[in-house]
């Protein structure tokens, strides 16, 4: 009786993991595939049958996308997500911790946060034509800067909900005891309260970096050459170069190295992250 | 700095520290407020200035593009023509929308969009959260596994998929080739476009609902669990009488982010179809970005882009009176 007990719940023990496996095999291939087809050499690449597994790896892909004008899409990448990210989180946090106090009356509180709320509702597209119109008008078509203001209009909301979540877990009497010791609230902001919540903040400046990082439509409406970043790049493989898969599936490779290094970091507050502090994880 | 570098000499504030009150999942979290022994003056005109940056710049760059898409869904414009000027048309833009048979078959192709994505989403995610939370070592792996297609960059995943679905040289031709069924065109076929395009969509979503129901999963009392076992209850009665209605609120929470996002999908439907073939897989923000941003009929399409925000509010407000429905 215990034996076929025991054995029963062995059994169910490697169903369970096989079925995760397989589930899991499943959705995880499509990375594999990108990440082999960028290793692969010319013969290999487009061919019926698939090579599954390469005869030999090469960095040839890699070497062949980071020429030319690629790398200059590449730092243009790399500025436009740091400012971004850096003015995002820099004003979101300073907001959020204004409203997670109560100095300012509750409906004024509330109704800033019904509006962030709301805002997050947006989808891109209906903004994107009146920014194309605006920045257009203003000059600012194919600059950095105009790249920027609409990333960081479209993070402010996320950062500033995400941070209000962080400064509210944290206990009372820690700005209790700064406010004794006489710390207007500039100085609790920047030398308490900040460095308490600074997982918090590191947390929300990676999701916001990963935002601006992967980006595309505000990208490809905004920008033709000079302020080019990588998604855009990317995209044009699809109509001029089409079989050319192992380059582009390198270009894929690289964009995505920064995005997973950063991601592991969030693990703990994903879940957070990913339904904007609505279900705490 | 140090602290007490800056201490004064008379403590300005003495009243009772403002409190920080939590609440339930997605209600604003704001609880009832303490009522302010002291007015705190100084602290509330700081408070503005900590509010100011943001609030002026999503006044400009939030609130002024959307009244200004509204005020040009008045007028019509076609931008490409050189120096050509808006003309007031009232409310002809949405006149004619509303008897358009593309922007009427957008509406639903993004309806069937959305709700088969979310749909299979939710049964996969809460089979795969499910998995992943009954073994030890399966939660660790799950997230590892799940977290690239999440962060993965959307327009890597369009060209990704799209030599998977290639008609001659594609894994997926190949695989199902092996069990004997013929190759498919997949992206180039009207009526395979839609629900391979749904594919990518959940691969890359998927992830959200397994880790968000996982969450909620594990952070279910035991209790309950043991009771019910003790009871005979079976694995599905478990799952149906104790999960699920516990689960609720965190349901509602991720149907109503997936659905919200849903919506806006661009970027895969950009790389995989371009809204193709004919306009089978022409979603709306496909359909707007078309109107507005390839053949420049900016009023045309602000006046799409503003009946798309009032169909999204009216969801979007339907599911949040739902969840606050559930609070109390």
């Amino acid at each position: 009786m215990l034996i076929s007990y025991r054995l029963r719940r062995r059994l169910s023990t490697v169903s369970l993991y096989t079925t995760i496996g397989v589930v899991l095999v499943a959705i995880a291939f499509p990375i594999y595939w990108l990440v082999i087809t960028s290793l692969k050499i010319g013969a290999e690449v487009a061919t019926y049958p698939p090579v599954y597994i390469p005869s030999r790896i090469t960095l040839e892909n890699y070497t062949a996308v980071l020429q030319g004008e690629n790398a200059k899409f590449l730092v243009n990448s790399v500025i436009i997500a740091l400012s971004s990210t850096f003015l995002t989180t820099l004003m979101g946090a300073m907001a959020a911790y204004a409203l997670a106090k109560t100095y300012l009356a509750f409906w004024v509180r509330r109704s800033l946060m019904l509006w962030i709320l709301v805002t997050r509702i947006f989808p891109p597209i209906t903004t994107a034509i009146p920014y194309y119109v605006v920045i257009k008008n203003l000059g600012l078509a194919d600059t950095h800067i105009a790249v920027i203001i609409t990333y960081v209009a479209y993070g402010l909301p996320f950062v500033i909900w995400l941070m209000l979540g962080f400064f509210q877990d944290l206990p009372a009497d820690i700005e209790k005891a700064a406010i004794v010791d006489g710390c207007s609230m500039w100085q609790r902001f920047r030398q308490v309260v900040l460095p308490l919540t600074l997982p918090g903040l590191a947390v929300t400046a990676i999701f916001a970096f990963i935002y601006a990082w992967n980006e595309f439509l505000y990208a490809s409406i905004l920008t033709s050459f000079t302020a080019k970043t990588l998604p855009v790049m990317i995209s044009t493989f699809m109509s001029d170069q089409y079989l050319r898969w192992g380059e582009m599936s390198a270009m894929g490779s690289l964009m995505i190295i920064p995005v997973m290094i950063f991601s592991a970091a969030t693990q703990k507050y994903l879940v957070r992250g990913l339904t904007f502090g609505a279900v705490k994880g | 700095m140090n602290t007490h570098a800056t201490r004064q000499p008379n403590d300005r504030q003495t009243g009772t520290a403002p409190t920080v009150s939590s609440s339930g999942a997605a209600a604003l979290p704001l609880g009832r407020v303490p009522v302010l022994v002291q007015k705190y003056t100084r602290e509330r005109w700081v408070s503005v200035l900590f509010l100011l940056p943001s609030v002026v710049f999503l006044l400009l760059t939030s609130v002024y593009p959307l009244l200004y898409s509204l005020r040009l869904s008045f007028f019509s414009w076609n931008m490409s023509i050189p120096f050509s000027q808006p003309v007031f048309v009232g409310l002809k833009n949405y006149a004619n929308l509303v008897q358009d048979p593309a922007f009427i078959s957008s509406v639903k192709i993004t309806l069937i969009y959305v709700g088969a994505a979310v749909t299979i989403e939710l049964i996969l995610g809460m089979g795969l959260a499910l998995l992943a939370t009954s073994g030890a070592r399966a939660m660790g792996l799950t997230r590892t596994v799940l977290l690239f297609p999440l962060m993965m960059t959307p327009v890597v995943a369009g060209i990704l998929w799209r030599t998977l679905f290639h008609s001659t040289y594609g894994v997926i031709n190949h695989l199902i080739g092996l069990v004997g069924i013929p190759a498919q065109t997949w992206l180039g076929s009207p009526s395979q476009a839609l629900p391979a395009v749904i594919t990518v969509e959940i691969w890359q979503q998927l992830p959200v609902v397994t880790f968000v129901l996982a969450a909620g999963i594990q952070s279910l009392p035991v209790d309950m669990y043991k009771a019910a076992q003790v009871d005979g209850a079976s694995r599905w009665q478990i799952f149906r009488m104790v999960t699920l209605p516990l689960l609720r609120p965190v349901i509602i929470v991720v149907l109503l982010l997936r659905i919200m996002d849903a919506f806006k999908v661009f970027d895969i439907v950009f790389m995989l179809t371009y809204g193709g073939p004919g306009q089978v897989t022409e979603v709306l923000s496909m359909l707007i970005y078309k109107t507005g941003l390839k053949f420049f009929q900016i009023g045309q399409a602000s006046a799409m882009s503003w009946l798309f925000l009032i169909f999204i509010f009216i969801i979007s407000f339907f599911f949040i009176r739902e969840l606050q429905r559930g609070e109390s």
